[in-house]
């Protein structure tokens, strides 16, 4: 049978599947559901510096093919996190990803020098992108993800990603800037800015007005993200996040060169789609005669099957 | 094999909750703007919580599944009663019997696990939040003192056979000017239904001791980890499909 172990970061990850930042929490209540050799590493939800209440209801509206979201990066903050939510993650039987959120460099230099002793984390994910926090994307300015980038990394001795959004910038320049500064990868890409109005009322269908849109809506998206980034930086470690949700779109995102693939919609619709995921990659790796899923990683970019 | 054996044995250490389960169409009372339905499989959860609800999709839907407080669980399987306006719902109006839909659940905490078992009620339904309380009137009949569900028109009467409903075009009184009624100190009342009801009852009753509001937001992973229906109280923030739905009035400062 063909493997689906991924080893990057000096490490054997059990599958490509990673749950992103968000929609799985700090991964606790769905332990009980979730099928450890499926997943390759789960992301927690984002830890800011102080807590963050969030933003007010409605925070959810309904898509074609999908949903905005304006959660506003609710969490406890890092202390409080540290204090109670840490010890019961470090238990978890799946690798970890820390993502962490802060307005300044300065602060996102003190947030990973404060995760710094932390046990049980294979990388640090600086989320750039939530398009649900008001003011300026970060991730939309490359000088800004080289500043961040270097307070982070300068700070940790994880692997550190950059998560950076898919609709605004220039994304290359930004993943230039991230990886110059010390990123060891890529996720890519948040959820992209969408609006809903309701036309019973007449006003926006969310307390903000605007949101993230995530789910099958967007995987084109990401997909294109994913495959130009790939292009332009052949040796980096990307996470493609955006819409993933069946077997055709696994194969699509890891065609065009993502390492790991992020789940998030996914996850709130079905907690079992990662294992319904690999199952369903083992089988079509196997007819294929692939033996491990890292044989078909990026093979978009060099004439796909027919050449290999 | 192996693999169905692994998935039973966690379907029973997590109660099968995090499952997808498939249940048919097997019965349907309709009106023209609600629907009574039955879904039975044998899977489908029906050892329910008064309070509790579940997640339901048709036909792998690539949006959210949509919640539903339930109206009754039992051998014959899973009652809904739901508007039948919104992609899953007007399904539940049109589908022929048999139709198959995917159910996960239930979630969410017993009424019973917030509410004081030290005084009565009076149940205040609108609309299809009259659900959860007619499943509180079959458990409990010895907590209700009094029960009001508020209807624009009287098109759901025939569906709730069982009630008497207060019909706003019928006598011009909405639910809470009914509840004013019969409501006398020291009773307590459980409602569900529209925001405007609730904040009426807000104002009304904010500062009783035993009253409390069955909340409801658009449902994202119906399990608590999206954090998509998280709602300011008292105590801090809490989520409308874990800590919730019910909620003590005097916790909601923004409802009061």
């Amino acid at each position: 049978m063909a493997t689906l172990t991924c080893e990057r970061f000096g490490k054997a990850f059990a599958s490509p599947l990673v749950l992103a930042s968000g929609p799985a929490g700090f991964g606790v209540e769905l332990s009980a559901a979730l099928d450890a050799s499926s997943v390759g590493a789960i992301t927690t939800k984002t830890i800011t510096p102080e807590p963050r209440s969030g933003n007010a209801q409605p925070r959810l509206v309904d898509c074609p093919a999908g949903a905005i979201n304006s959660i506003g990066l609710e969490n406890p903050g890092i202390e409080s996190f540290v204090r109670n939510d840490h010890p019961a993650i470090e238990r978890l039987p799946i690798p970890r990803l820390l993502s962490l959120a802060a307005a300044s460099a300065s602060q996102m230099s003190a947030l990973v020098r404060r995760v710094g002793d932390l046990d049980g984390y294979e990388a640090i994910e600086l989320n750039l992108s939530c398009p649900n926090i008001g003011g300026a994307i970060t991730g939309a300015d490359a000088g800004a993800v080289g500043e961040f980038t270097r307070a982070a990394a300068g700070e940790s001795a994880l692997p550190v990603l950059v998560k950076l959004p898919g609709d605004t910038g220039n994304l290359v320049e930004s993943c230039e800037a991230a990886l110059r500064q010390g990123a060891a990868g890529l996720t890519l890409i948040n959820s992209l800015r969408g609006l809903r109005i309701d036309w019973s009322t007449g006003v926006p269908c969310l307390s903000r007005i605007y949101g993230g849109l995530s789910g099958p809506a967007i995987f084109p998206i990401a997909l294109a993200r994913v495959y130009e980034v790939r292009r332009a930086f052949p040796e980096t470690v990307i996470i493609g996040t955006g819409g993933v949700s069946d077997l055709g779109s696994l194969l699509e995102m890891l065609l065009a060169g993502a390492d790991f693939v992020g789940l998030g919609f996914g996850m709130m619709v079905d907690p079992q789609l990662p294992e319904k995921l690999c199952g369903k990659l083992e089988t079509w790796l196997d007819d294929r005669s692939f033996k491990s899923v890292q044989e078909i990683m990026g093979l978009a970019h060099s004439g796909g099957f027919n050449v290999h | 094999m192996e693999d169905k054996t692994n998935d039973a044995m966690r379907a029973t250490q997590c109660g099968s909750r995090f499952f997808w389960q498939r249940g048919q169409l097997i019965d349907r009372r309709l009106s023209a703007k609600y629907a009574r339905v039955l879904l039975r499989g044998p899977t489908v959860p029906t050892d329910v919580e008064v309070g509790q609800f579940v997640l339901v999709r048709y036909s792998e839907d690539p949006c959210l599944p949509r919640a539903f407080s339930i109206l009754s669980g039992s051998d014959l399987g899973l009652e809904l009663f739901v508007k039948t306006d919104g992609r899953v719902r007007e399904k539940f109006a049109t589908a022929p019997m048999g139709t198959e839909f995917d159910i996960r659940g239930p979630y969410g905490t017993a009424y019973r696990d917030t509410i004081s078992s030290d005084c009565q009620y009076i149940l205040v339904g609108g609309g299809s939040g009259a659900a959860p309380l007619l499943h509180f009137r079959k458990r409990y009949p010895h907590l209700v003192a009094g029960e009001v569900y508020g209807f624009r028109t009287r098109d759901p009467v025939d569906l709730l056979p069982e009630v008497v409903l207060t019909v706003e075009c019928d006598g011009g009184q909405r639910a809470h000017e009914r509840l004013a009624e019969i409501w006398t100190p020291g009773v307590g009342i459980i409602a569900c239904g529209p925001e405007p009801m609730l904040r009426l009852l807000g104002e009304g009753y904010g500062n009783e001791p035993h009253v409390y509001v069955s909340l409801e937001a658009r449902i994202g992973c119906g399990i608590g980890t999206c954090l998509g229906c998280s709602i300011e109280t008292r105590l801090g923030m809490q989520r409308i499909c874990r800590e919730g739905p019910l909620f003590a009035l005097k916790d909601l400062p923004w409802l009061r």
